[in-house]
């Protein structure tokens, strides 16, 4: 199974993105066979999350078992989230400004679910070190490193922060990022911590997965870093999460 | 899966920021990448002299040279036989349309390769202005500026674009029905810059076979 972690949906202000579409999404889907994207709308990464997460639960429901919807949460507008039918949240603390330890955020722990979070070196909101933070104090909250680290120069110090917390996961999506980088996160952490996404339609979707399946991995590796490991956690919380568990997996 | 595909900007030679693959031969025969226009590493990031030296002792029909131009006021143009030239004005602290950089490249005739972020659209309307028939390879672009790359390109008819960073969902087609493929050249930057993702766009791309391989094989430019 193929799934993409890391998804959006919709336009975003600071450059043209030619196709913000789900259609254009799913068509792209399915050319590559990648069975689900985890998507949050930009909208919702933005300034109305309560609007853009409505907007992904409908294209969700448009394309049945395509998208999971990581539902945005906002610590300034303290938007309301649910434990059904998604695969997780979704913060931004450099787009947000609130750090990502901040206890602002405490209410996206507090439901149990996987967590996708930017995660930019150097950054005063999301630098790698505060998710040791946050994984230290929620050690079974499935947590992603979105863009693992995000700079280059970042990327060996956030796979040795997470090494040993086994909650965290570092997702390789990034324009910064490298089918070389990928292989040797893999190396350091073990394939089985590294999780596959694109950041598309923010990014191409065929770069993000070309860029896996085209690195220095073997098959088993790969497969992990494809699928695997995020059908894992999904499925381990799909245990957890209070049997609300329907739209998870396609 | 297109039938030649040459790699128009790729770099030989260590860095001194990470260990990267220094001979990019094993990921061209890895990822079918039959040819690339390298750059060696030193020119860029040490002595320019001697960077250029090793590039032109390679000798290898695969690997075609694209040596740094570092204007000089007080010395010749370079005696190069070479396709492709490349500047890095902001790195090298020369003016890209400066007089000796004018004087050379008019002198040299040959395609000027510059990285986006070595310069800028004021540099290379300018520099389009003072040699209009200069033909420039914008590399390294990126995703975030396409809305000035298509006036750069508007502008500029002898403009022809790298497209390994062009990273936004469809860009690519975008810029290939605004300005054609002939435009658009295959390129990564590696090793620095990613090669999987965009080696493995370049068979999905939602264009014309013939495109494709029009821009596999350096568009009008290569």
């Amino acid at each position: 199974m193929i799934l993409d972690a890391h998804g959006h949906l919709g336009p975003w202000p600071d450059f043209l993105i030619p196709d913000p579409s789900a259609d254009g999404m799913v068509a792209l889907m399915d050319r590559l066979g990648i069975d689900a994207i985890g998507i949050s709308h930009l909208l919702a990464v933005g300034p109305s999350a309560e609007e853009g997460n409505r907007l992904a639960f409908a294209a969700a429901e448009r394309h049945p078992g395509r998208f999971g919807v990581w539902q945005v949460y906002n610590p300034h507008q303290r938007n309301r989230l649910t434990d059904q039918g998604v695969w997780g949240v979704k913060i931004h603390p450099d787009v947000h400004q609130c750090p990502l330890d901040d206890r602002r955020y405490d209410p996206v722990w507090e439901l149990g679910l996987p967590v996708l979070a930017h995660g930019q070196t150097d950054s005063p909101w999301s630098d790698p070190d505060r998710f040791v933070t946050v994984a230290r104090r929620h050690p079974g909250v499935p947590l992603l490193l979105g863009h693992a680290g995000l700079w280059p120069y970042g990327f060996a110090r956030a796979a040795g922060l997470i090494r040993d917390h086994p909650n965290v996961y570092l997702e390789i999506c990034g324009s910064k990022m490298t089918g070389r980088w990928i292989a040797r996160l893999a190396a350091q952490v073990g394939a089985d911590r590294v999780v596959y996404g694109s950041d598309a339609c923010f990014l191409d979707l065929r770069i993000g997965f070309g860029r896996v399946a085209l690195a220095p991995l073997d098959d088993a590796d790969r497969a992990l870093i494809q699928g695997g490991n995020l059908a894992r956690v999904l499925e381990t919380t799909r245990s957890t999460d209070r049997g609300t568990t329907e739209g998870r997996l396609p | 899966m297109t039938d030649l595909v040459v790699d128009a900007h790729r770099l030989i030679g260590p860095v001194p920021f990470d260990d990267l693959p220094e001979d990019p031969r094993p990921e061209m025969d890895r990822l079918g990448i039959h040819q690339a226009y390298v750059t060696h590493t030193l020119a860029i990031h040490s002595d320019v002299r001697a960077g250029n030296e090793a590039l032109l002792d390679l000798h290898d029909p695969r690997l075609v040279p694209v040596p740094v131009l570092l204007p000089e006021s007080f010395e010749p143009v370079p005696d190069w036989d070479v396709p492709m030239v490349r500047l890095c004005p902001n790195r090298h602290r020369f003016e890209l349309t400066g007089p000796t950089a004018l004087r050379w490249l008019a002198a040299l005739g040959v395609t000027a390769a510059v990285d986006f972020e070595e310069t800028s659209p004021g540099h290379l309307l300018a520099l389009a202005r003072e040699l209009p028939e200069q033909r420039i390879l914008l590399l390294n672009p990126g995703y975030r500026r396409l809305r000035a790359i298509a006036e750069l390109m508007t502008a500029i008819p002898n403009l022809w674009l790298e497209i390994g960073t062009v990273n936004t969902q469809r860009g690519v087609e975008w810029l290939a029905g605004h300005f054609g493929a002939e435009r658009l050249v295959f390129g990564t930057g590696a090793p620095v810059m990613d090669d999987c993702g965009p080696r493995f766009l370049l068979d999905h791309l939602d264009l014309p076979e013939a495109d494709v391989a029009l821009i596999a094989s350096g568009g009008s430019l290569l």
